[in-house]
C-alpha cells in the first residue's frame, strides 16, 4: 500500500467526536440518534464488521425530560443474584443517585445485545453538566442536532421584548389575575 | 449474515482473472457421478447417464467424467475445480430434470461458490474516481471555526414553523401595511 493510499485509509476511518446536549431531550429517542453515531450508522462507508463507529459527548444529562409521569413510574430492575436480590428502583430514584444512568442505560438498551455493545458503549462520554474536560472538547468536531426545541422560561426573556410582543387586548386595570 | 457462517471462507464476488475475455478457461476439471444400479433413490442420475451423460462428456472434452456404481448407497455427485475446489452434492431422491439443471450449474460454477461467505454483494477494482468518502467530506465549513456546543449547530431546524411564530409574522406585515397607508393628504 502506497503512502498516499495508507493517508486515505486512515482519512475515511478517522474516529470523529460528537457533542449532544441531552437538555430538555428524551432519552428514549435521543438513544436511537445517539446510537447511529455511536455504530458509525450515519457513514456512507457501515458496515457491521468494519469499526468505523464514532465518539459521543451527550453533555447535560441532568436535564433531561422524561414523558409523562415516567419519573415517578419507569422502574429500574436490578438482581444481585442471590435469593431476594431483586430490587426495582424508581426513575427519579435513579437520576438522583447518577444522573448520567437514564441515558446510559437507554442508549444500551436501544443497540443490540451481541458482543460488540460494551465496547461501543465505551465511546459513549456522558456529562450530568455544561463542564466537559478540556482534552475531550478540544477533539470534538460535530454537534449532533437534538430531537426537540428547547423551551425557554417567560422570566429568561428580556423584558421589553416581553412587553412588545403583540397583544389581542390588555387586561382591566382592575382585574385580578389568580 | 448470520453468525452461523462466520466459519466459512470469506471473500468477494469476483471473476477468476476475467474468464472469457480472451478465451474461456472451463473451470470443471473432474466430475464423479456415484450411484446405486438397484435403489429408487438412484432413479434420476440413472436417467441421465443412460440419456445425457455421453452427450455432456462429448460437449465438454476438458471435463474428466467418472461413474462409480456402489450398491446401496444414496447418489452423489463430486465436482473438482481448477483453483482446488471440491464440491460434493447429494443427488438423491431428483429427478432427471432436476440433476441435469444441478449438473449444469456444476459445470459453470467457478470452484466452490456455496460455500464462500460473501463479504460484500458488490466489488469493483476501481472503487471510486472522485476519491473514497472521509468524515469531512460534504462538511459545513462554518464548523471548523463554531466553538460547540452551539444550538445553532444543536438545534432542530427541521420543525414546522408553530403557530404561535406564524401569527407573529401575520402581526409583523400587517404593521407595515398599515405604515404604508397612502391617505389623501
Amino acid at each position: 500500500m502506497s503512502a498516499a493510499k495508507r493517508v486515505q485509509q486512515w482519512a475515511t476511518f478517522a474516529r470523529t467526536w460528537h457533542i449532544f446536549d441531552c437538555k430538555w431531550q428524551d432519552p428514549y429517542l435521543s438513544a436511537n440518534v445517539i446510537k447511529k453515531y455511536l455504530m458509525g450508522m450515519h457513514k456512507p462507508i457501515y458496515h457491521p464488521m468494519n469499526d468505523c463507529g464514532d465518539v459521543v459527548v451527550c453533555i447535560n444529562s441532568r436535564d433531561i425530560a422524561l414523558r409523562g409521569d415516567d419519573w415517578r413510574q419507569r422502574a429500574y430492575f436490578h438482581h444481585t443474584g442471590y435469593p431476594g436480590g431483586a430490587s426495582w428502583t424508581l426513575a427519579w430514584e435513579v437520576h438522583n443517585k447518577d444522573p448520567t444512568m437514564i441515558i446510559k442505560k437507554a442508549v444500551y438498551r436501544s443497540m443490540k445485545g451481541n458482543l460488540q455493545r460494551r465496547h461501543t458503549m465505551q465511546r459513549m462520554l456522558i456529562y450530568p453538566g455544561e463542564e466537559v474536560p478540556e482534552d475531550i472538547m478540544q477533539n470534538v468536531t460535530n454537534q449532533i442536532r437534538q430531537l426537540r426545541p428547547v423551551p425557554t422560561r417567560l422570566d429568561h426573556i428580556p423584558e421589553d421584548e416581553v412587553k412588545k410582543y403583540p397583544k389581542v387586548m390588555e387586561y382591566p386595570e382592575d382585574y385580578v389575575l389568580k | 449474515m448470520s453468525n452461523s457462517h462466520l466459519f466459512m471462507k470469506s471473500g468477494f464476488v469476483r471473476a477468476p482473472l476475467q474468464n472469457g475475455v480472451g478465451r474461456y478457461v472451463p473451470q470443471l476439471q473432474r466430475i464423479v457421478l456415484k450411484f446405486c444400479k438397484t435403489h429408487g433413490g438412484s432413479r434420476g442420475i440413472r436417467d441421465f447417464i443412460e440419456q445425457d451423460l455421453v452427450e455432456f462428456a462429448k460437449q465438454n472434452p476438458s471435463v474428466v467424467v467418472y461413474l462409480k456404481p456402489r450398491r446401496h448407497r444414496s447418489p452423489v455427485a463430486v465436482a473438482e475445480y481448477l483453483n482446488g475446489d471440491r464440491v460434493w452434492m447429494s443427488l438423491h431422491q431428483k429427478s432427471h430434470s432436476e440433476i441435469t439443471k444441478w449438473i449444469e450449474v456444476l459445470r459453470t460454477q467457478q470452484g466452490d461458490v456455496s460455500a464462500t461467505r460473501l463479504r460484500k454483494y458488490q466489488f469493483t477494482d476501481h472503487p471510486s474516481i472522485q476519491g473514497p468518502w472521509t468524515p469531512f467530506t460534504f462538511k459545513d465549513p462554518e464548523l471548523n471555526v463554531a466553538q460547540l456546543p452551539d444550538p445553532k449547530f444543536g438545534a432542530n431546524d427541521r420543525l414546522p414553523m408553530t403557530a404561535t411564530d406564524k401569527l407573529r409574522i401575520m402581526f409583523e406585515k400587517q404593521k407595515i401595511s398599515e405604515d404604508n397607508v397612502k391617505t389623501g393628504e
